[in-house]
């Protein structure tokens, strides 16, 4: 062998340059395989819905704020509300999607890091190719919203349909919203990149059950006083306006609570359940839930924040209720419309939690492919792997659901009375709404198990 | 137990072999193919209580195809494959899905390369899994699993999880738990391929005295011919055919080749 054939092939222009060809790598390795198609296909679909729900969700506000009746002050407050409600699900079902998409710099680390790229080149990678799929979803999500118009435009605020037309944004505001989105899958891709953390011998390091520190407690103890006493204050106030200002800081503060305690009380309750679990579903599920009770509740929480709602919700429809004969007639109209507006706004919360579910169900069974064939070749029946799954979400989620709906009955009681929250058209509304909730989130689960047979069947060609 | 009885007879006569001992599991005239290409083209293969089988070949020739087709992991286009049992002849052949799947919890043992362990869980519990699922309560299954944890040598490692332990530890864990129903029959696929020869050397020790040394069969795939050495019989497989058998000092088959 002589010198020359030693000598290094000369550089490609690109490196010439000191820069890589990121754009065009990510190209090569993003196009569709079987393997990948499912992974850009599920954040796609998730990024389609979440934008399609936020046109509608802004849509709705926008129309109220171009109102000019009487009430229309009344009507904005209450749709700014809405939306503040609907923005920690919606952040959710967003991140969901991002994650799911920056999962791919794991495998990509791999062979990229021995054809000699840098992190630094992966990451960027990763973050062009979220982006990418986040504004492909978002624009598919814009066709999803005008299709969805004229569905929604059946609604009927001040007594009649509320129109196809009033939900148009406009072209400006669909533009921002692509944006958003897109921006929203980059800073994800760019924070998730930096929260993996991978050991040198590619060993997952254990995420230690959040325990419950003390700061929290008198935290949350601190604010629901705080809630309790501005909620009971009410009473004597007859302004509408401070009514829902003060209404609106409660359910702010409910939310906060339920976040800060949220995963902490996930984390107990599935020790619980380890401790009695007699079979193997139970055990598993148990364990995947103490493996990290943050991401549970990140996957759960939005169906609190909406178990939270219906109650306060269900409670505040008894109580206008009670005084129907009361009011005149456009009272009573404004009554009808709080109504439909929270339902609509409990509706869209669960559309999103069931497709934040979905999509990490779906992730879920792909990332963990290798041992899901691994299990069924060991012997272990399909429907002990289904249950542990399922189990491992909906445990957490009555939990959740149920907790949620207790500080929320605890924040309404002074405003209300405890009779009234037993009141039978507030029962029906709130039980409506969480046996909604679960079995739209069950379906979810239920849904993914066509993947979960497809990576069975076909494990070579997973 | 309706795996277990009755028995069939199958066409799937072991062929002779130096065990002398009668087979445990036969395979007879397999054929596998996917797509356009063969895998299996008609294999023959007998293997007897106490027995260790290493499956060696190019990458493609059929090796982790015949794992699969003899443990019920695969069914295989045509032929027979027979388990003896200990209450007969069970054609494995002609079960179905959920059939086999339930021959592979109970009968089978499996360790795979990268252990394969549920993350989530300890040592034990992974452990314990297969006796949970057949049904054993936990406190029972735990305590089996216990005893091969310690007789493995991972004494005082039951609740760390598989990502506290070392790939060769991994690797005992996964041979306790494909030991702890009693199986008489393990199949492992390259059960030392992502380990140091050190470590390798320890986790074939473990994984012979845990079957072979229980007087059960066990059937490895490997690519590694120290692995292959420590084994009672060597089949070599090309293109989907057995290019031979080789037992320890002693070469037959159709065409034999001396390792």
């Amino acid at each position: 062998m002589t010198a020359t054939t030693l000598a290094p092939p000369p550089p490609a222009s690109a490196s010439r340059s000191g820069r890589a060809p990121i754009g065009r790598l990510t190209w090569l390795l993003s196009r569709p395989t079987a393997q990948t198609k499912a992974v850009l296909a599920l954040p796609a679909i998730a990024f389609a819905v979440t934008t399609a729900l936020l046109l509608i969700v802004l849509g709705g506000v926008m129309m109220f704020w171009r109102w000019t009746i009487a009430d229309a002050d009344l009507y904005q407050m209450l749709s700014v509300i809405a939306l503040v409600l609907l923005i920690v699900p919606l952040i959710a079902l967003g991140g969901a999607a991002a994650r799911l998409s920056a999962r791919r710099r794991d495998d990509r680390l791999a062979t990229l890091r021995l054809i000699g790229a840098t992190p630094g080149v992966v990451t960027r990678m990763t973050v062009l190719e979220s982006t990418a799929v986040a504004t492909l979803g978002a624009l598919a999500g814009v066709v999803l919203y005008l299709i969805a118009m004229p569905i929604v435009g059946l609604l009927p605020f001040q007594g009649e349909p509320i129109g196809a037309g009033a939900l148009w944004v406009g072209p400006g505001a669909i533009l921002l919203v692509i944006l958003a989105v897109a921006a929203l899958a980059a800073v994800s891709a760019a924070i998730g990149l930096r929260q993996v953390t991978i050991s040198p011998l590619g060993v997952r390091t254990r995420q230690s059950a959040p325990r419950l520190h003390w700061s929290r407690v008198v935290v949350s103890v601190v604010a629901i006083l705080a809630a309790y006493v501005m909620l009971g204050s009410l009473g004597s106030s007859g302004d509408w306006m401070l009514t829902i200002i003060v209404l609106g800081t409660g359910l702010g503060i409910g939310v906060g609570i339920l976040n800060l305690i949220g995963p902490w009380a996930i984390g107990m309750a599935a020790r619980l359940a380890l401790r009695r679990a007699k079979t193997a579903s139970r055990l598993i599920a148990a364990r995947s839930i103490l493996e990290s009770p943050k991401a549970t509740w990140r996957q759960v929480s939005g169906v609190a924040m909406t178990s939270f709602i219906a109650v306060v919700a269900g409670t505040g429809v008894s109580f206008m209720d009670q005084f129907q004969g009361d009011y005149d007639a456009p009272t009573r109209m404004l009554m009808a419309d709080i109504r439909t507006g929270i339902l609509v706004t409990v509706l869209i919360s669960f559309l999103m939690v069931a497709c934040s579910v979905g999509v990490n169900q779906a992730a879920g069974i792909l990332d963990r492919r290798d041992l899901y064939v691994s299990l069924d070749r060991l012997g272990m029946p399909r429907s002990v792997i289904e249950q542990s799954r399922s189990r491992a979400i909906l445990g957490p989620l009555r939990f959740t659901t149920f907790g949620s709906a207790l500080v929320g009955g605890v924040l309404v009681f002074p405003l209300t009375s405890l009779a009234l929250i037993f009141a039978p058209v507030s029962l029906v509304v709130i039980v409506g709404c969480l046996v909604a909730g679960v079995l739209m989130v069950w379906g979810t689960i239920k849904a993914t198990a066509p993947v979960m047979t497809r990576v069975l069947s076909e494990p070579e060609r997973m | 137990m309706n795996f277990f009885t009755p028995p069939q007879p199958t066409n799937a006569m072991p062929p002779a072999n130096s065990a002398q001992r009668p087979p445990i599991l036969t395979g007879s005239s397999l054929v596998k193919t996917y797509g356009s290409s063969t895998a299996l083209a008609g294999v023959d293969i007998a293997i007897a209580a106490g027995e260790s089988v290493a499956i060696m070949g190019a990458s493609g020739s059929g090796k982790t195809t015949l794992l699969h087709t003899l443990a019920g992991i695969t069914p295989s286009d045509s032929g027979h494959v027979g388990f003896y049992s200990a209450s007969g002849l069970v054609d494995v052949t002609a079960m179905n899905e959920s059939e086999r799947s339930r021959l592979r919890r109970e009968a089978f043992g499996f360790v795979f390369q990268q252990g394969l362990l549920i993350p989530e869980l300890t040592a034990l519990e992974n452990t314990a899994l297969p006796l949970m699922l057949a049904g054993y309560p936990r406190r029972e299954a735990e305590g089996r699993a216990q005893h091969w944890l310690v007789a493995l040598g991972l004494g005082g490692m039951e609740t760390r999880r598989i990502g506290e332990l070392s790939g060769g530890q991994a690797q005992r864990v996964a041979i306790a738990r494909a030991q702890v129903t009693g199986a008489t029959v393990v199949f492992a696929d390259e059960p030392t391929g992502a380990l140091d020869s050190a470590t390798s050397e320890d986790v074939m020790s473990a994984l012979l005295g845990s079957t072979v040394g229980q007087g059960h069969a066990l059937v490895v795939v490997t690519h590694d011919e120290t692995v292959a050495a420590r084994c009672s019989r060597v089949v070599r497989l090309r293109d989907g055919r057995v290019l031979s058998h080789t037992a320890v000092g002693t070469t037959f088959g159709s065409n034999a080749v001396t390792a």
